[in-house]
């Protein structure tokens, strides 16, 4: 499965619509198959904050870990997002 | 639906200037007031003061707003009564910083910075507002900043519901800036502030200046220590100016 973030904006930088995003997508994870990959396209987002990225990717994260990738993942608020996250969650991201 | 109109007081207050400023202005033909009809009292018109607002620098105009006593609503060009608006007004910054040399890469770090400090500010104020709802947000591309500020509970009050030991100030912005207190929070926010201070501590263009209460801090270009002091005059929300 593959999520393209930017089907929920460019600029992903508030609590609230992380949580509308996450509350939005979720449902569409119930057709996941056993063992099946995710992948986070963030191609198009030109700009991510902690805010936006503990609602929506945190949870999926800690639930989907290695199944998860991140791809896409050069835009430079993007990764001191990531930086910001791991050390909160103490948690390591897979980048393709 | 008419036009909103100020008083000469009024006028003074969202710009940012004395009165007799603002008389001097209009005596230089810089701001021309209209009359009332109904009692030939002398006011502005909000275009008017919004174009002349526009030579200003918003870290003037930002002062007079978080330090008046009463409290009273910006100019609709740097007020954002609400996050949806605020969350507008930041996809046009971020467009207006792609356009400027040199920037590249930070525009969207400058971006991230001041969406998690104006996020912040509705966050930890939601339904809790103690007189202005929303922010202050303006920038000034040839001035280089951004500043964004609220009149709303400040660092200190909202983390002693997660930190009660802490005493003053000065100890709630080191705490914001330094520790990761979402796990011990019922809510799992208030990283935002740490996330800033990486991203202007790690990068070349980009420095902070943030107050909130009576105490101030500065963090500059590739420096990652906090300098923390405190400030002559005191107000109890939050105010941020971004340079770069």
């Amino acid at each position: 499965m593959v999520i393209a973030l930017k089907k929920f904006g460019t600029i992903l930088t508030s609590r609230q619509m992380g949580k509308e995003a996450s509350a939005a997508f979720r449902p569409s994870l119930s057709n996941l198959k056993k063992d099946e990959i995710i992948e986070i396209d963030f191609e198009g987002v030109s700009v991510l904050s902690p805010s936006w990225g503990d609602e929506f990717l945190t949870p999926l994260i800690l639930e989907y870990k290695d199944r998860l990738i991140l791809k896409n993942t050069k835009n430079p608020s993007v990764q001191a997002t990531f930086k910001t996250l791991k050390e909160i969650h103490r948690f390591e991201l897979l980048e393709k | 639906m008419s036009e909103k109109k100020y008083t000469s007081g009024q006028a003074a207050k969202v710009l940012g200037i004395s009165k007799d400023t603002l008389r001097r202005l209009e005596i230089a033909r810089k701001l021309k007031p209209i009359r009332l009809k109904k009692n030939n009292y002398r006011c502005y018109s909000e275009s008017e003061l919004e174009n002349y607002s526009e030579n200003l620098n918003p870290a003037r105009v930002v002062k007079k707003w978080i330090e008046d006593q009463e409290g009273y609503e910006p100019l609709s060009s740097s007020y954002c009564s609400f996050s949806s608006l605020f969350l507008l007004r930041l996809s046009r910054l971020e467009q207006v910083l792609a356009q400027v040399n040199n920037l590249t890469g930070d525009s969207s770090l400058i971006t991230a910075i001041a969406g998690e400090i104006g996020n912040n500010s509705f966050d930890h104020n939601l339904g809790n507002w103690p007189d202005i709802p929303g922010i202050f947000f303006a920038f000034d591309i040839k001035r280089r900043n951004i500043v964004l500020a609220d009149r709303g509970r400040g660092v200190l009050a909202t983390l002693r519901t997660i930190k009660p030991t802490l005493k003053d100030d000065k100890e709630a912005l080191h705490t914001a800036f330094t520790e990761i207190i979402s796990g011990r929070s019922p809510e799992s926010r208030g990283n935002g502030l740490k996330f800033v201070r990486d991203v202007v501590a790690n990068s070349k263009l980009i420095s902070l200046f943030f107050k909130s209460g009576n105490a101030e801090l500065s963090i500059g270009k590739f420096k990652k220590d906090l300098k923390i002091s405190e400030s002559k005059r005191a107000f109890r929300g939050c105010l941020a100016v971004i340079k770069f």
